[in-house]
């Protein structure tokens, strides 16, 4: 009774050790997010939002491709519901990492699993789910990793503010361009596979013409939906056949 | 006011996406959902990198046009393929973004 006690204790002071773990290993993701945040600040302030609007946006939304576009969408001037309707669908991925994530959390309290959901990243997501796949991972080691990202992104948000407020117009420097670039440097990687080459042209051709037909930025809900729902159809079909 | 109400609406809809799965799901997703959600990334990205790139807001309306931006972002393309990084992949493309400018273009 006694060992077994020990032995328990001896397991929790080593998930104890797993969240600093997690939080360490994910300090080398740090370099990549810090110039995002960083960007998406002096971006946002631009795009006429608040100091307080950009550092609780980076705090209660905490995405970062979605945050970018509703700073460039603003700054457009575009309809609040079709902001939060294209946040919804750029945000629909994590659907998937949550959805991977069920099996590992199965017996853990509801408060923990809501935890967890609050701070998901596609960063952390990796990194914990790595361990996960070796046999080692664990809910703390999890949770450490998304603290990790958490606390880059705001303090490069709040960097950022600060380098903004001091920055008064960064269209004049075409740093508006910083958007697309950064979206190149997300997209390429993905193009490596022919479906993905497919989807992209498809995107693209959707994209062009919503923004040349339609108002406002309705293109980019339609490229979303059509082009990946086109994936999923020549995916599957495959599949039959 | 309306900026604080959509960064309230954005928080929703994307801790619902986090924290549904989570919660709710007793048994796996569908097949076809989680296919068609593996591409949403690719074409929302493709989405949101050619219109602002090719498409310009004129006061008579959008129209294509061919500038510096769009061979700014062909450099930029060019990087991320050969390496990867995205901070490079900005740099690139605003490097020669400015140089066309510079240029004239």
């Amino acid at each position: 009774m006694n060992l077994s006690q020990a032995q328990k204790s001896d397991l929790e002071a080593l998930h104890e050790h797993d969240f600093r773990q997690g939080y360490l290993d994910t300090l080398p993701l740090w370099l990549g997010a810090f110039p995002f945040g960083v960007v998406y600040a002096i971006s946002a302030l631009n795009a006429g939002l608040s100091n307080w609007q950009t550092i609780v946006m980076s705090l209660i939304v905490y995405a970062g491709a979605a945050q970018f576009t509703a700073v460039g969408l603003f700054a457009a001037g575009a309809a609040p519901i079709s902001i939060v309707i294209t946040t919804a669908i750029i945000n629909a991925r994590h659907l998937l990492l949550a959805a991977t994530l069920v099996p590992y959390l199965r017996k853990e309290r509801l408060s923990i699993k809501a935890l967890i959901a609050a701070q998901l990243t596609d960063e952390s997501f990796a990194i914990g789910m790595s361990r996960f796949i070796d046999g080692k991972g664990s809910i703390r080691y999890q949770l450490g990793s998304n603290l990790s990202m958490y606390t880059v992104w705001q303090v490069s948000t709040i960097l950022g503010v600060f380098i903004g407020e001091r920055i008064p117009n960064t269209s004049d420097y075409g740093l508006d361009l910083v958007f697309p670039f950064t979206f190149i440097g997300l997209l390429v990687p993905l193009l490596k596979t022919r479906i993905n080459r497919t989807v992209a042209a498809w995107a693209a051709v959707f994209a062009i013409a919503g923004a040349l037909l339609m108002p406002g930025s309705w293109y980019l809900l339609m490229a979303g939906i059509l082009a990946s729902g086109i994936g999923c159809w020549l995916t599957l079909r495959k599949k039959e056949a | 006011m309306d900026i604080w109400l959509t960064l309230l609406g954005m928080a929703l809809v994307t801790y619902a996406a986090r924290a549904l799965p989570l919660i709710v799901m007793r048994k796996e997703l569908p097949a076809w959902l989680t296919t068609w959600l593996s591409f949403v990334p690719v074409a929302i990205y493709t989405a949101l990198v050619v219109p602002p790139l090719l498409v310009k807001q004129l006061d008579q309306g959008p129209s294509l046009r061919f500038g510096a931006e769009v061979l700014a972002g062909i450099v930029a393309a060019i990087v991320a393929w050969r390496n990867g990084n995205i901070l490079l992949t900005i740099i690139a493309g605003l490097l020669c973004f400015w140089l066309l400018r510079w240029l004239g273009l």
